[in-house]
């Protein structure tokens, strides 16, 4: 017989850092962030521990086990329908008390389990003292300790999940008060033959109990009817003894265990207030709070210039010298290769400089756990065009990049909103639109007109958004978001973050760069480039009132935004620092604001198809492109004037 | 009183010395004594370990009528809440001794 690897699964509440301890087994292979709701899918990898193979997959975290949002419905689906052989059951220690809730939700599985007490560090600074001997007896499943961030407790972990596997001995499951547990012994006598049993009968009584004014409730009423008045019975008496619906007396039930298990396990000690939580109390300050996000934000575009654009200038100068060298030869081996070396350049020596630091900064920001605090602060803002707190953490990643971003809109509780936000989303200057802004605006006319142009950029975003809000005007839930206490980002991880994003743009964008510079030297050389500008020429020439030969490169922005900078000194035929020389300060700023919004890049529009659709796709295109048009034709129009 | 959670007339008698969450001062110790509203959001505030009885407390209000900050004393977690939803909350003031 052929051994199956056997299946581990991770499973927490948000933000308990499962992806990290799966990076720090794993390799990093998993986003990681300071905010509830990093991953909104799995990610699973193999994993060799003392000879034996496992597959461990790390899914997105969720709060219980009834889904509420689209990303815990993905926990469930890995639960369920593909049974794993071992949960890991990931706690963030500090918050120990509340995360016992949803173990104890797991334990009713009664699937093989191991819990990990992670963010011991954390705790400790908490004043908490964590008895694992007593947890592990009071749980009845192994229970070890770690640190993931610094990698600490890993293998002490395998040991376990390989020990565990090995005995293959399922945990029993908590009991409840006797009222309660009463009705669930009923009605796993009642539940009909045909009834669908999830892990075992207890799980699924409990569970059927607890779906009352979901959609699974329906369906047993037309199914079943005997059943469900049955049912409805069980719910009424719970209901009446608790004067509450009976899916808060089980959750009431459970949270009164926990704090037991808790008030038994752990002692908390007065901790003194720490320096964090004091520059907490600052960054989160009804007034000074909103200073700081400003004087954040331009810090980070500011330091990312700084670091930027001299390093630009230092790579640039060797790759200029070799274009130059190249000019005077016309035959197709050497167009070829001086778009080879535009592409080369281009990618190394115009879009690192800015895309590292950038990362970077994205990096500490995340880990700090400052994209929750934003939200905090910016959503009496977000309501007044339409949108909660929520929201503004995916607008933040979108400086990085809009792909991310997309997805991370699985968090938001509506529908409506995550419409709304995966069309805003594009607006938003990803790190390639960062590269155009700083190397072209700031770089050639000056910092402040790039200041100028993200303040401008934000408030068209915000306009865009009320004109969405007479278009979806359904009103959206209040925020309810987490806010998970601040972090010292650890520099490593920053790190490995930034190569792991690194590695991703060296792979993907470089091609289409390289590529994309090498083809339009071959369409140069054939003429066909003619062809198309000519085309072009009454949108491009007559109604932006550019260079002709920019149609083509405008075209080829679709792919990567990039790759229209740098096709842009190749048509011009011209260098970096003689560009003003060839085209206006107006034409200039046309061509950023056009490239800028004319549509979301190849990769963010496959992400907006794939999340939410084909139309919602389609509307953001012609959304773009028509802001685009506008806009541009304004910026053409109005400087024209001045 | 807790059945028919959906069709909740916000008008109701008030239960005695209670009020929502909009009123009290930061830093005070309160007392959950009920969640209204529909039970998704009821649903919410459970998973995210807010419960009847708990023990929480305000600790900070962003400005321009902006979401409020709520510490869960029971297990140390915070959330950030829109108005709409923190004045579905009603809280009742701790005495010391009951702490």
């Amino acid at each position: 017989m052929k051994d199956k690897v056997p299946v581990i699964v991770f499973v927490g509440q948000p933000n308990c850092g499962k992806s990290t301890l799966f990076n720090s087994i794993a390799g990093y292979k998993a986003q990681t962030s300071n905010f509830p709701g990093t991953t909104v899918t799995h990610a699973h990898s193999e994993v060799i521990w003392k000879g034996k193979v496992y597959s461990i997959v790390d899914l997105p975290g969720t709060y219980s086990l009834t889904p509420q949002e689209p990303q815990e419905k993905v926990v469930l689906t890995h639960i369920f329908k593909e049974k794993p052989d071992l949960i890991v059951n990931v706690i963030d220690a500090s918050l120990l008390c509340r995360s016992l809730e949803l173990t104890l939700e797991l334990l009713e599985l009664e699937y093989p389990m191991v819990v990990v007490l992670n963010m011991m560090d954390l705790a400790e600074k908490k004043g908490m003292t964590i008895r694992v001997e007593e947890l592990e007896r009071r749980l009845g499943v192994p229970v070890v300790k770690a640190i993931a961030i610094h990698g600490l407790g890993t293998k002490e972990l395998m040991d376990s999940v390989e020990k565990a596997l090995l005995t293959k001995r399922t945990p029993v499951a908590l009991q409840y008060g006797k009222e309660v547990e009463k009705r669930i012994q009923q009605l796993v006598k009642i539940l009909p033959e045909n009834f669908p049993i999830v892990a075992n009968k207890r799980f699924t009584a409990i569970k059927t109990i607890e779906a009352e004014t979901l959609t699974a409730d329906k369906f047993f009423l037309e199914n079943n009817r005997a059943f469900k008045g049955q049912l409805d019975r069980l719910r009424k008496e719970l209901s009446e003894w608790r004067e509450a619906p009976a899916y808060e007396v089980i959750s009431a039930e459970r949270h009164h265990l926990a704090l037991k298990i808790f008030e038994e396990c752990c002692r908390v000690r007065h901790a003194r207030i720490s320096w964090v939580e004091k520059l907490d109390n600052l960054i989160m300050h009804p007034i000074l709070g909103y200073f700081f996000l400003l004087l954040i934000f331009a810090g980070m575009f500011y330091l990312i210039f700084k670091i930027g654009s001299p390093l630009e200038t230092w790579l640039l100068k060797p790759f200029e010298t070799l274009r130059l060298s190249l000019e005077n030869n016309h035959n197709l081996w050497a167009e070829l290769l001086s778009g080879l070396v535009q592409g080369i350049g281009g990618g190394i020596a115009i879009v690192l400089p800015y895309f590292i630091p950038l990362l970077l900064v994205m990096g500490f920001l995340e880990d700090l756990g400052y994209l929750a605090r934003a939200g905090f602060l910016l959503d009496s803002f977000m309501h007044r065009i339409g949108l909660h707190g929520k929201s503004v953490p995916m607008f933040i990643l979108g400086f990085g990049c809009n792909v991310p971003a997309i997805m991370a809109t699985r968090i938001l509780e509506s529908k409506r909103d995550r419409i709304v936000t995966a069309l805003l989303i594009p607006f938003i200057p990803c790190a390639a639109r960062t590269t155009i802004i700083l190397s072209l605006v700031a770089f050639l006319l000056g910092p402040w007109w790039a200041l100028g142009f993200y303040l401008f950029n934000l408030l068209l975003i915000s306009f865009l958004a009320l004109v969405l809000k007479k278009i979806f005007k359904l009103s959206s839930p209040g925020l309810i978001l987490e806010i998970p206490s601040l972090k010292l980002p650890s520099l490593k991880n920053i790190w490995q973050k930034t190569y792991f994003n690194l590695e991703e743009f060296v792979k993907f964008a470089w091609p289409i760069l390289i590529g994309g510079s090498i083809f339009l030297s071959f369409l140069s050389f054939v003429k066909v480039d003619h062809i198309i500008n000519a085309f072009l020429s009454p949108f491009v020439s007559g109604l932006l009132g550019l260079p002709q030969s920019l149609g083509v490169t405008l075209v080829f922005g679709f792919l990567r935004k990039e790759l229209s900078l740098l096709m842009m000194f190749q048509a011009l035929g011209v260098g970096y620092q003689q560009l003003l020389n060839v085209i206006t300060k107006v034409q200039l700023l046309v061509f950023v604001v056009f490239v800028n919004f004319f549509i979301p890049c190849l990769s963010t529009l496959v992400m907006i198809w794939k999340e939410l659709g084909r139309r919602i796709a389609l509307i953001s295109i012609g959304l773009n492109l028509s802001v685009a048009v506008v806009v541009s034709f304004l910026i053409r129009v109005i400087f024209s004037l001045l | 009183m807790f059945g028919k959670r959906s069709g909740y007339p916000l008008n109701e008698p008030e239960l005695k010395g209670s009020c929502t969450l909009l009123e009290i001062p930061q830093g005070a110790v309160y007392k959950i004594v009920e969640i209204r509203g529909g039970p998704g959001l009821h649903r919410r505030l459970l998973s995210l370990g807010f419960h009847r009885g708990d023990m929480i407390t305000l600790e900070g209000e962003a400005i321009m009528k902006g979401p409020v900050l709520v510490r869960n004393l029971n297990n140390d977690t915070r959330v950030a809440l829109g108005r709409g939803i923190a004045q579905k909350i009603l809280v009742e003031p701790v005495g010391s001794d009951e702490r």
